[in-house]
């Protein structure tokens, strides 16, 4: 196996110089070609969020913007406003990290201990949430007011944080998986306690796993709409996903620019923490962890 | 080339289950209780018992609102062979059907990895921009990625995508109305396709780039690198992906919901539409929560043949 | 790197904690129904009336405190969609957990009624003087099918055609009341040559929502035929004669070009056609409640007209057979509820009867645009300053109503496919008609629809 995942001293950045063949040449340029059009098809749409947010006159069609960041100013002047970022941020964050808690226990346990029911677990877990929300939602609701955890935020970051449990258990635990367990039975042998072992050579090692998880779960919680409209009943509680319909007046007349503006305030966290886990994905942590 | 075919059997030593790290002792299971259990209650609690209560449900003539919701009757199976006698309930699972076909399977899948490979490609420049900018229709509002796209299907000549068939001197089209099953597919390829990637990223990051380097200068091309090497070893995080994808296509809602409301003519009903539909906007839960089982059931079936395929172990 | 892991783990246990611990419950705020202070909510989910209400809340309870009740009333400002909340409030009202004053449309009403979870105001209405000054016709309206009234509403909205008067007057068509909808369509067709415009519009289709049924497409069933619900067995009559010849109407309009019906397909109907083709002069007829002179079109509504009160005039809706009359269309039936669980009944009831008489009532009808539902609101400013609304209230006596029951969001569903099926030019009358009734039996279930 080491002969295989041969640990060079820098495993990613390893490409030996060579002349590149003209085959290499098109290979690379139909591979930027590909990536060009992809990008393309991901960002084209948003021609119409981004304008309608800097025009003072937006409409539901993409046209040439009357420049003006006034969508902006009435998103942020809202006395609501900071009060939605910081309950979005609290639930999402606070979610992740219990999600990822929970997850990177489970998931060890998973991977390292074999015990009886332990695949029907698995897949148990992940098929039950094909059972639509709005199927569950009234039991849901009712066993939050039995446990006096409707309308409070720990009782919906508890109930995000679990929504997003199965990925997060399957992701860790093939995560943990592709850590060599000869590893931690040589910080055994060394003295290391189990958990010991578990903190000194699992965790650092499980980098893009947790990434992975991280950025979905941080996801999930963050668009979620249905179980804080159903769970809360506070305003002062609200996340940004409720706060968004503030653009939908009366009438249902949609307030086009401020919608767009708020839509793009949306997007940054969860963007930002991309580019942050981006690196952690990329990491050849395996590689890293057998140098040293 | 025998390199080629040597190399992963060997290298799947490192990605299956490290089996005999398992502790077999009986000391397993207070760890486990420890590690697994919190985790463990908190889903049963709030994932299975909901779920078994719309079992429960599903088996009554329960209504949220009207008079039937004084009053609710077992009814035995009831509801299911009136869904399955339903030609609204099996016309919106064969919606279901095709919408998942086309995005997720084909769609999401093949472009996620091809997004994926080309990123882990060592000469790609400007990483952190293109997965950025793959990854933007994941992170925006369901509300926002609808109205977005709405914008870009427009009927009118100034609609995103009737300006740029219009360069090609195509005539107005609308999109919504005249090929709506299209349109929320192609919706779901943009929404999903940075999921994908994430999935398979992670994934490939577990291929050792020596191997791949070693194929090239064998003389294989790219195609058949990924062909030959790449995917026989990442083929248990692409059956996840798989799973995770139908899982979460067949609950696909309020991107399809704010598009088209489920039409025109209920050409885009989806299960989860209709779920919807009869569980909240018509209060008849009993109806809504039976629908929700038979897709559990199917969804169920459609795992186990994943399984098989992909002869994955867990 | 084994810092970092230390730094990460320690900032997500700090920010779980943070998470947990600052943010406490929200202080219920239920009341308790004992001796003392009494607290009621009431929740409001549209910024005009929870303006409306806030206003009115200090004179409340300056009210109670001369009667020597301690009544503090908590407004629950909850802007959501009607949809929204009613997803959201039918949860509460399983649970018990629902405010103690609510205010809701009609299709609500209905149902939540009927389900038990509004507490029937009978007892109180019968010892308040108040309840006699309601007109007849919405006392009728108000009442539920088991004879019970659940909700209280002060005002009411009569449904009529608002036809831009100065654009008609422009290209020489006649502005008097038309008599049947043959003469209703001659004239639009005659605005349509002149002005290549689709001049009527009518709620339709799938995406206007529950608005097809209650704003669209019940008025002009209503007044060609008031049997199609059954009140004795609380059914809907599918085979009522009345339902062909709207969908044949709707037909005649679509096939000759007079609905928007591109604009009538997209998402969110109602922009392109009341909010900006109405106001243009594009669209030079509209099927409207007596909310358009407010939320609409008014000074401070979505999309102001200028010179409103010159511009614009109502027709009442022709007649679509031979024998039949004009008619205006009651909306109502909706109103201010008290939830089943609520500890609070009495005061809550207080609170409704401040909310639905004198200047209260007047305040909220002019902010929302409707018309008094009492006969004793004439007088009272500021509903005295709007002449629009003062005659949309003489209207109300000659207006028409049909009471239903369980099953509008199921019709209401139904008739948006059907009439779906016709604006894109897949149906006529008839095959409409007939998909409706199919539709339509197979979601109301058998119970609903009448033998």
């Amino acid at each position: 196996m080491t002969a295989i995942s041969n640990p060079s001293a820098a495993p990613v950045v390893a490409t030996r110089k060579r002349p590149l063949r003209p085959v290499d040449v098109v290979q690379r340029a139909i591979g930027y070609v590909l990536l060009v059009l992809l990008v393309l098809f991901c960002l084209v749409p948003f021609a119409w969020v981004v304008l309608s947010a800097v025009d003072a006159d937006a409409g539901a069609i993409v046209k040439f913007p009357e420049f003006s960041f006034v969508n902006f100013t009435r998103f942020f002047s809202d006395p609501g406003t900071p009060l939605l970022l910081v309950n979005s941020l609290v639930i999402a964050i606070s979610s992740t990290a219990l999600n990822l808690a929970l997850g990177i226990a489970g998931g060890y346990a998973l991977s390292r201990f074999a015990f009886r029911g332990r695949r029907f677990f698995m897949f148990a877990i992940l098929l039950i949430r094909v059972v639509p929300a709005p199927a569950t939602i009234v039991a849901l609701y009712l066993i939050m007011v039995n446990l006096q955890l409707a309308n409070t935020l720990h009782g919906l970051i508890l109930v995000q944080a679990v929504s997003g449990l199965p990925v997060t258990l399957w992701l860790m635990k093939g995560t943990v998986d592709a850590v060599p367990v000869e590893l931690e039975e040589a910080a055994w042998t060394d003295g290391s306690t189990r958990l010991g072992a578990i903190r000194r050579i699992v965790l650092p090692v499980i980098g893009p796993g947790l990434g992975a998880a991280a950025m979905l779960q941080f996801m999930g919680s963050w668009g979620d709409f249905l179980t804080p409209l159903v769970l809360l009943q506070n305003q002062d509680l609200y996340p940004l996903a409720i706060g968004l319909f503030r653009a939908f007046t009366e009438r249902n007349i949609v307030d086009w620019g401020l919608l767009a503006a708020s839509g793009i305030v949306y997007v940054l966290p969860p963007a930002i923490l991309y580019l942050f886990v981006r690196k952690h994905l990329l990491k050849s942590s395996l590689g890293g962890a057998l140098k040293g | 080339m025998t390199s080629l075919v040597d190399a992963p059997a060997s290298v799947q030593t490192a990605i299956r289950p490290p089996a005999p790290g398992r502790r077999r002792s009986r000391r397993t299971w207070p760890i486990v209780a420890l590690l697994l259990g919190p985790s463990a209650v908190l889903i049963t609690v709030f994932i299975v018992l909901p779920a078994v209560y719309g079992v429960w449900l599903s088996l009554t003539n329960t209504q949220l609102t009207g008079f039937a919701a004084r009053n609710p009757q077992f009814i035995g199976l009831d509801n299911y062979t009136y869904l399955l006698a339903s030609a609204d309930f099996l016309a919106s699972l064969g919606q279901t059907g095709t919408f998942l076909f086309w995005s997720a399977i084909i769609g999401q899948t093949v472009l996620g990895m091809v997004a994926a490979v080309l990123l882990s490609r060592t000469w790609v420049r400007g990483k952190g921009f293109f997965g950025a900018a793959l990854l933007m229709p994941m992170v925006v509002p369901e509300v926002v990625a609808s109205l977005t796209w709405a914008s870009v299907l427009a009927t009118s000549p100034e609609g995103t995508l009737n300006r740029l068939t219009g360069l090609f001197g195509a005539d107005s089209t609308a999109w919504l109305q005249d090929f709506p099953m299209l349109a929320i597919i192609l919706v779901n390829i943009w929404r999903g396709l940075a999921f994908a990637m994430i999935m398979f990223q992670a994934a490939l990051e577990d291929v050792p780039a020596e191997l791949i380097e070693a194929s090239r200068v064998d003389g294989a091309s790219a195609v058949q690198v990924f062909r030959y090497v790449t995917l026989p070893l990442i083929r248990g995080p692409v059956f996840l992906y798989l799973l995770l994808t139908t899982i979460s296509t067949v609950g696909v809602f309020g991107l399809v919901y704010f598009l088209t409301r489920g039409g025109p003519g209920g050409q885009t009903t989806i299960a989860a539409i209709y779920i919807y539909e009869r569980a909240l906007q018509f209060s008849q839960i009993g109806i809504g929560s039976a629908a929700s089982i038979i897709l559990l059931v199917i969804v169920l079936v459609l795992g186990v043949v994943y399984v098989r395929l992909a002869k994955v172990q867990v | 790197m084994k810092r970092t892991h230390v730094v990460a783990a320690f900032t997500a246990t700090m920010v779980v904690a943070a998470g947990l611990t600052a943010c406490s419950p929200a202080d219920g705020g239920g009341g308790d129904g004992t001796d003392g202070p009494v607290t009621i909510t009431i929740v409001e989910t549209k910024q005009t009336n929870i303006d409306a209400i806030g206003a009115v809340i200090p004179d409340f309870e300056a009210a109670m405190e001369e009667q020597g009740k301690e009544i503090k009333v908590e407004l629950i400002e909850d802007i959501l969609t009607d949809e929204q909340f009613k997803t959201k409030m039918t949860q509460q009202l399983v649970a018990g957990q629902a405010p103690d004053v609510l205010d809701i449309g009609e299709s609500m009403a209905v149902g939540w009624a009927a389900a038990g979870y509004l507490h029937p105001l009978d007892d109180y209405l019968d010892d308040w003087d108040g309840w006699d000054h309601w007109y007849p016709e919405i006392q009728e309206a108000l009442t539920r099918q088991d004879g019970s009234v659940y909700t209280l509403a002060g005002g009411a909205s009569v449904q009529n055609f608002f036809v831009r008067k100065d654009v008609l007057e422009e290209v020489g068509v006649d502005t008097s009341q038309p008599e049947t909808w043959d003469e209703l369509i001659d004239r639009l067709i005659e605005v349509k040559e002149q002005t290549g415009d689709t001049p009527i519009v009518i709620p339709a289709g799938t995406a206007w929502g529950g608005g097809t049924w209650f704003e669209g497409f019940q008025p002009l069933l209503g007044g060609t035929d008031t049997d199609y619900y059954d009140r004795e067995s609380g059914t809907w009559d599918l085979e009522s004669e009345g339902w062909l010849p709207v969908f044949e109407l709707y037909h005649e309009l679509v096939s000759n070009g007079l609905l928007p019906v591109e604009d009538l397909q997209n998402p969110n109907p109602w922009e392109p056609t009341k909010y900006v083709k109405f106001p243009a002069g594009d669209i030079q007829v509209a099927a409207q409640g007596t909310w358009g002179w407010r939320f609409d079109w008014g000074p401070e509504g979505a999309t102001p007209i200028e010179g409103l009160d010159e511009k614009v005039i109502t027709w009442q809706y022709p007649a679509l057979r031979d024998g039949d009359r004009t008619y205006g269309w009651i909306n109502t039936g909706g109103g201010y509820a008290i939830p089943e669980s609520s500890e609070n009944k009495d005061a809550a009831m207080e609170f409704i009867k401040f909310l639905t008489s004198g200047e209260a009532l007047a305040e909220q009808l002019a902010a929302s645009g409707a018309a008094s539902a009492r006969d004793d609101l004439d007088d009272v400013a500021p509903y005295s300053n709007e002449p629009r609304l003062l005659e949309a209230g003489e209207d109300l006596a000659e207006s028409i109503l049909v009471v239903t029951g369980d099953g509008t969001d199921q019709i209401g569903q139904a008739v948006a496919t059907a009439t779906e099926l016709i604006l894109s030019g897949e149906a006529d009358g008839q095959q409409a008609y007939d998909a409706f009734v199919q539709d339509a039996t197979e979601l109301l279930g058998p119970s609903l629809v009448k033998e």
